[in-house]
């Protein structure tokens, strides 16, 4: 775990509201695995850090992907090249992908694009072919970019790829399934992989153990810590119903 | 070195019960400028905690409702205690009871571990249904807490008081009069907040505990209170995140301080406060320090 002063590197708008935004962190970047996530705090900004899933790292630079839903993703917005941030991370437990697992779908929704890019490069890496499953409410609003073998979109109104739910553009024959995206997407994808590795989304108060506020209700019936434990999960070992199947942020000034 | 009601701290600032774990989940903490820490919140049995979200940003603060999750005392001596007792800084056992009896039982239990270097008592936790706030909420059953750890101990006995009250320095004497060697003043402030969308409480417990820069100056007046009615040492608590805040602390009185919410922004926060902290503050008779300075009206 490293605690960077990290300069925004650049950034780039990959769907309508959809941003990427890099930021110059080497240790971070040279030791980050898919699925992790990095703590951004902002001076001025709000109290608590914001955290990020790493969505690609190029060199020294961690990529990170968002748009404004609050104050602390609108700040980030603003950033300008240069102004700092401090990075906390890499933390979390991540994926873990089998060689002998057979091919990968990497199958997201929205925002849930953010832990995919790294994911596909470690499933390359292993020899794997990968599947990029990617949807979003409509055309505009879907990332475009994708990495890996073969890529399958889906939307809610139907203006690029299939119509309906990213789970029904999953191929036949994927041996290993990774999940990210909303709550209720995840809760379907649990009863129809519930082997599937799923990166959850939380609210989260220190991203580094001790404060318990990122609580994740398990099958075996306790609650442990999406920022130690997690994010990521199989999907059947949650208790969806637990979790609120969206996430709402508080505005803090 | 600084003494605080019979425990050695290393540097008077210390990590704050629920924001340092049991100690081994902080790597970035500069561990020599700890003073010394406080463990989560325990109970003689393990709890689950409450259902998410436990948590929630507010304006310079956060609410929270953990529910106290813990795995309970038993295992918190297996796993913890002698870990803790090769650590070179003092660290207490924050208990917690739903009955007066509990909290004995688990002062018997801790008594003479190793490791263990002194209980705060905490009778002010907001986000448990059982025990909790209620025992601090007046002077009798605070009194009848501290009793019941004191006659089962010989450790140091800390008492974590509630800011939820009208009169807290009644409830300062009343520990120092059971027992007490020293009183942590505050725990975090009972509040909610509501999402305009749902129309529902944020967190899943409706309320929770409130905690960081927005309650220091409520903090700090109470903490100021308690050191004038007690001659036993006051550890401040309350929205500390820089150096200056500590100081403020010492300078109502306060003989250490605990900082929570800033290690979740930062780290190390504590290393930063106390490598800020100017040394002549420290040590000294917090009743010589606050004695000629007004008093707010009350």
């Amino acid at each position: 775990m490293y605690d960077v002063e990290a300069p925004l590197a650049g950034r780039r708008e990959v769907a309508r509201g959809v941003w990427v935004l890099g930021f110059e962190a080497a240790p971070i970047a040279h030791s980050v695995r898919a699925g992790q996530f990095v703590n951004l705090l902002l001076r001025p900004g709000p109290l608590l850090r914001r955290p990020f899933s790493v969505y690609r790292v190029d060199h020294d630079v961690v990529e990170v992907v968002l748009k404004a839903v609050g104050e602390g993703t609108r700040m980030l917005l603003e950033l300008r090249p240069g102004d700092r941030v401090s990075m906390l991370g890499p933390l979390g437990t991540g994926f873990a992908l089998e060689r002998e697992g057979g091919p990968v779908a990497l199958v997201s929704g929205g925002l849930g694009v953010a832990p995919m890019p790294l994911a596909a490069r470690e499933a390359q890496a292993l020899g794997l072919t990968v599947h990029w499953v990617h949807g979003a409410r409509t055309a505009d609003e879907l990332c475009r970019e994708w990495e890996g073998d073969e890529a399958w979109w889906a939307t809610d109104d139907g203006s690029l790829g299939l119509t309906g739910s990213v789970l029904q553009a999953v191929p036949a024959g994927v041996g290993q399934v990774l999940g990210c995206g909303p709550n209720r997407m995840l809760a379907a994808l649990a009863e129809r992989w519930p082997e599937a590795q799923v990166a959850l989304e939380t609210y989260m108060g220190c991203g580094t153990g001790v404060c318990l506020g990122c609580a994740v209700p398990r099958t075996s019936g306790v609650f442990d810590r999406a920022c130690q434990e997690g994010p990521v999960y199989r999907a059947g070992s949650i208790r969806w119903r637990e979790l609120p199947a969206a996430l709402h942020y508080a505005v803090s000034a | 070195m600084v003494e605080v009601g019979g425990v050695e701290l290393r540097s008077p600032v210390m990590a704050a019960s629920g924001t340092f774990g049991y100690g081994t989940d902080v790597p970035l903490c500069d561990r020599k400028a700890l003073g010394g820490m406080v463990s989560k919140g325990i109970f003689l049995n393990a709890r689950p905690g409450t259902p998410p979200p436990r948590i929630v940003e507010t304006p310079s603060g956060m609410l929270n409702a953990i529910g106290l999750q813990g795995p309970g005392v038993e295992a918190v001596i297996r796993d913890y205690a002698p870990l803790w007792a090769a650590w070179d800084f003092p660290v207490l056992v924050n208990i917690n009871g739903e009955s007066v009896d509990e909290y004995g039982e688990l002062a018997a239990r801790l008594d003479g571990v190793p490791g263990v270097a002194g209980l705060e008592v905490n009778i002010s936790c907001p986000n448990v249904r059982e025990g909790g706030l209620f025992f601090g909420n007046n002077p009798e059953s605070a009194a009848a807490v501290t009793t019941a750890v004191r006659r089962r101990t010989s450790l140091p006995l800390w008492v974590k008081l509630t800011p939820a009250v009208s009169d807290i320095s009644a409830i300062a004497r009343a520990c120092e009069e059971a027992g007490a060697d020293a009183l942590s003043a505050v725990n975090t402030f009972v509040g909610m907040s509501f999402d305009l969308g749902s129309g529902q409480p944020r967190l899943a417990f409706r309320t929770g505990g409130l905690s960081g820069p927005a309650i220091r100056p409520l903090a700090l007046y109470l903490a100021y209170q308690v050191a004038r009615a007690v001659s036993i040492p006051v550890v401040g608590i309350g929205g500390i995140a820089r150096a200056e805040d500590a100081m403020e602390f010492l300078l109502a009185g306060c003989r250490a301080v605990q900082v929570g919410t800033a290690t979740f922004v930062d780290p190390n926060a504590i290393g930063k406060i106390a490598a800020g902290i100017s040394l002549p503050l420290v040590g000294k008779d917090p009743l010589a320090q606050s004695s000629d300075r007004p008093l707010a009206s009350r």
